[in-house]
């Protein structure tokens, strides 16, 4: 029996059809708890001697279907769902870092990462370096005794910066630090980072992965290629007594999967963003056509790029297929099935222009998302990193001229049609705007 | 817990609880390219139920330090040190593949430090194919990965783990490459070259249990049969595991394995 190829995985990993009633679907297990059998039962799970369930918070069967269909997909040991994307990297920094411990993360990212860094992990005794995802040699430089993790999207949200895992992953490995990074930009299906070195993968399941927009969801899943014992005592809550389950060491009893044990009996257990068994249901119906989605997505990008850069009402256009772009080659290597489908364009005219063109959009949609099945627009200077600082802000690339693209679905000539359109009435604010 | 076996360091999982080497001793013996964490549920289990679970990692193997044994004959050897060493006068074991013909050596000759015995997913010998070896000795990580395909079952396959969240196909592969490199190859060849077991389960005296595995495609149910019709004992099947059947159905692995030693304690 070989190993299952990519595409069957989306469609079957993580289930075997329920034995009792013969259930194709996934069974959406609405419950918070589970009736043990016997007492012996009860406490040997609470142990963790033997598999099962205990209550939602920390696993759920509909849920963890989904969690070993991305371990699957993404050649992890294991996976944990949470609420959202934001709620993954929360629970791996609580697994990773305490206070008096340092971060060194991609300064080329979305909004809300670089702020609980910044912001938030800062004000528990938690310091963060933020260099350039796209330098090596700085990420190895800014690494000091005390940093616990490695972190940088693969694809930088909005500027589409990529990380050359394989180098980044060389420095990692030798400061013994393990490299995380967030995958939401890639999914699975262009790049598995885990093959190239990364050691943690965290999602936000609420964009490709679902790929319908109707649920939040995020996940972190364990590469299980760390050495959590290589330098005795970096990683106390790997290699020392755990505050539950008899003091058990987790990387000497699970060994693997120790970080993702640590994420569930932690993360999960003590702040509790769990993910709804019915959300995962439909990020499971979503995975299923990922394969058949990314690759429209993908062509729907090619015809985009193809569209803006001979349009004469765009500036510029940003994305990694083009040659021009600074990681052009890096992402060709790295990911050649496509380089992702969210396109930064200059709108000619500036804020004014981009917000016409933004208001005069039809089929697309305007808001604050990205990966759905339909094509969406937004100004992320205003929006989406406007909580960033100005520094930041020029740093990743945010001028104001700038609109974002998730690139969907649809017929492409009737994407076509509305942006000529919207492009057009973007045109007309330009002689207003040269006038003032 | 950390010792020292015949000069080096040795490291032995007691299912995270402390151990008694004078209590109720079920040892358990690895397969070939595994360690100690492929017991992972079935030492815990049984640790927290009153046994004094144990699980080394042979040389070269998991966190313990030293080259591969080359025979199953040393391995039986090594493990009778590691006994000494460790203060356990006498032991049930269980030996999963691999560790299953180190059991029956180490029920045969060193029977004075074995009160029972338990084979899961073996048989009298383990011929291994010369495409495995060759992989094994120049791509180790292709081996690795045609062992996950042939060593799981249906399961196994598509990636339905009892632990929620897990694969086992993907944790199988990275607890096999932490082993040291040529590890596997130095098992895999020394199952091959044991010939012997036929005379070996003849001489056994102990109480015996066999547990094999439907699906299973690396020690065939059939081998296993044999292995079972030669030392007479006990027979468990499941039907739905490959020969990964300690991770793949744990509980139907603990679940005999314990009444068999439920019922050893009664008779004493
Ligand atoms: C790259 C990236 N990571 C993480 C997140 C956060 O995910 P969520 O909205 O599911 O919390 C987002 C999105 O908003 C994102 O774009």
């Amino acid at each position: 029996m070989a190993d299952y190829k990519f595409d069957t995985l989306s469609l079957h990993a993580g289930q075997s059809p329920d034995g009792r009633f013969g259930s194709r679907a996934v069974p959406i297990h609405q419950t918070t708890s589970y009736v043990f059998q016997d007492t012996e039962q009860a406490a040997a799970l609470f142990n963790m001697e033997i598999g099962g369930h205990i209550y939602s918070r920390l696993t759920n069967p509909t849920v963890a279907v989904l969690e070993q269909r991305l371990a699957a997909l993404d050649g992890g040991v294991a996976a944990v769902a949470t609420a959202s994307g934001m709620s993954a990297l929360f629970v791996t920094v609580l697994a990773l870092c305490s206070a008096g411990d340092h971060i060194v993360a991609s300064s080329q990212m979305y909004g809300a990462n670089i702020n609980l860094f910044q912001h938030t992990m800062s004000r528990y005794g938690i310091e963060t370096t933020f260099v350039s995802p796209r330098d090596p040699e700085a990420i190895r430089a800014a690494i000091r005794p005390n940093t616990k993790m490695v972190f940088g999207e693969v694809i930088g949200n909005p500027g589409m910066d990529i990380m050359d895992l394989p180098a980044v992953a060389a420095v990692t490995k030798e400061a013994n630090v393990p490299l995380v990074v967030d995958a939401t930009f890639n999914t699975p299906w262009m790049i598995k980072p885990i093959e190239h070195g990364a050691n943690i993968v965290i999602h936000s399941l609420t964009k490709w992965m679902g790929g319908h927009g109707v649920a939040l969801g995020g996940a972190v899943i364990d590469g299980g290629n760390f050495d959590w014992g290589a330098t005795p005592g970096k990683f106390p809550t790997m290699t020392d007594a755990h505050f539950g389950y008899q003091g058990v060491n987790l990387w000497e009893e699970f060994g693997p999967m120790a970080f993702a044990t640590r994420v569930r009996t932690e993360g999960m257990m003590n702040a509790g963003p769990c993910m709804a068994p019915q959300n995962a249901f439909y990020i499971l119906q979503g995975i299923e056509t990922l394969p058949l989605r990314m690759e429209r997505h993908m062509s729907n990008t090619a015809k985009m790029l193809e569209f803006l850069t001979n349009h004469e009402q765009v500036s510029w256009v940003k994305h990694p297929a083009l040659p021009e772009h600074p990681d052009h080659e890096t992402a060709l290597r790295l990911m050649p099935k496509g380089q992702g489908s969210i396109i930064s364009m200059g709108v000619k005219g500036g804020r004014a222009a981009a917000s016409a063109f933004i208001e005069s959009v039809g089929l697309a949609s305007h808001l604050a998302n990205v990966g759905d099945a339909k094509t969406l627009v937004i100004h992320p200077g205003s929006t989406t990193h406007s909580h960033i600082t100005a520094e930041a802000m020029e740093a990743a690339g945010l001028t104001d001229d700038l609109v974002r693209i998730s690139v969907g679905l649809e017929d492409f000539d009737d994407i076509a049609a509305d942006f000529s359109q919207a492009l057009k009435a973007a045109g007309r604010v330009v002689p207003k705007v040269a006038a003032e | 817990m950390k010792i020292d076996v015949q000069g080096h360091s040795t490291f032995a999982s007691t299912g995270g609880r402390a151990f008694d080497p004078k209590g109720d001793v079920i040892l358990f013996i690895h397969g070939s390219g595994q360690n100690h964490l492929g017991f992972m549920l079935q030492h815990r289990f049984l640790a927290n139920r009153g046994w004094q679970a144990i699980t080394p990692d042979f040389p070269g193997h998991g966190k313990s330090e030293g080259d591969p044994i080359a025979t199953i004959e040393e391995m039986a050897a090594w493990l009778a040190s590691f006994m000494d060493a460790a203060g356990i006068e006498k032991a049930h074991i269980a030996g999963h593949s691999q560790g299953a013909l180190v059991a029956l050596e180490m029920a045969a000759k060193f029977s004075d430090k074995v009160r029972s015995a338990t084979f899961i997913a073996s048989a009298l010998g383990i011929p291994v194919n010369d495409y495995l070896l060759g992989l094994a000795k120049d791509r180790e990580p292709k081996a690795i990965k045609a062992m996950m395909d042939w060593g799981h079952g249906p399961t196994g396959h598509v990636h339905d783990h009892t632990m929620p969240g897990a694969s086992h196909m993907h944790y199988g592969s990275q607890l096999m490459a932490s082993n040291v490199p040529g590890a596997l190859f130095t098992d895999l060849n020394a199952c091959n070259e044991y010939t012997t077991g036929a005379e070996t389960a003849a001489a056994i005296t102990c109480p015996t249990l066999c547990i094999l595995s439907g699906q299973d495609k690396m020690t065939p149910i059939k081998a296993g049969r044999k292995l079972h019709a030669a030392l007479g004992g006990k027979l468990v099947e499941i039907p739905h595991a490959g020969h990964m059947s300690i991770t793949e159905q744990p509980w139907d692995v603990t679940k005999p394995l314990r009444g068999f030693l439920e019922s050893q304690r009664v008779e004493a």
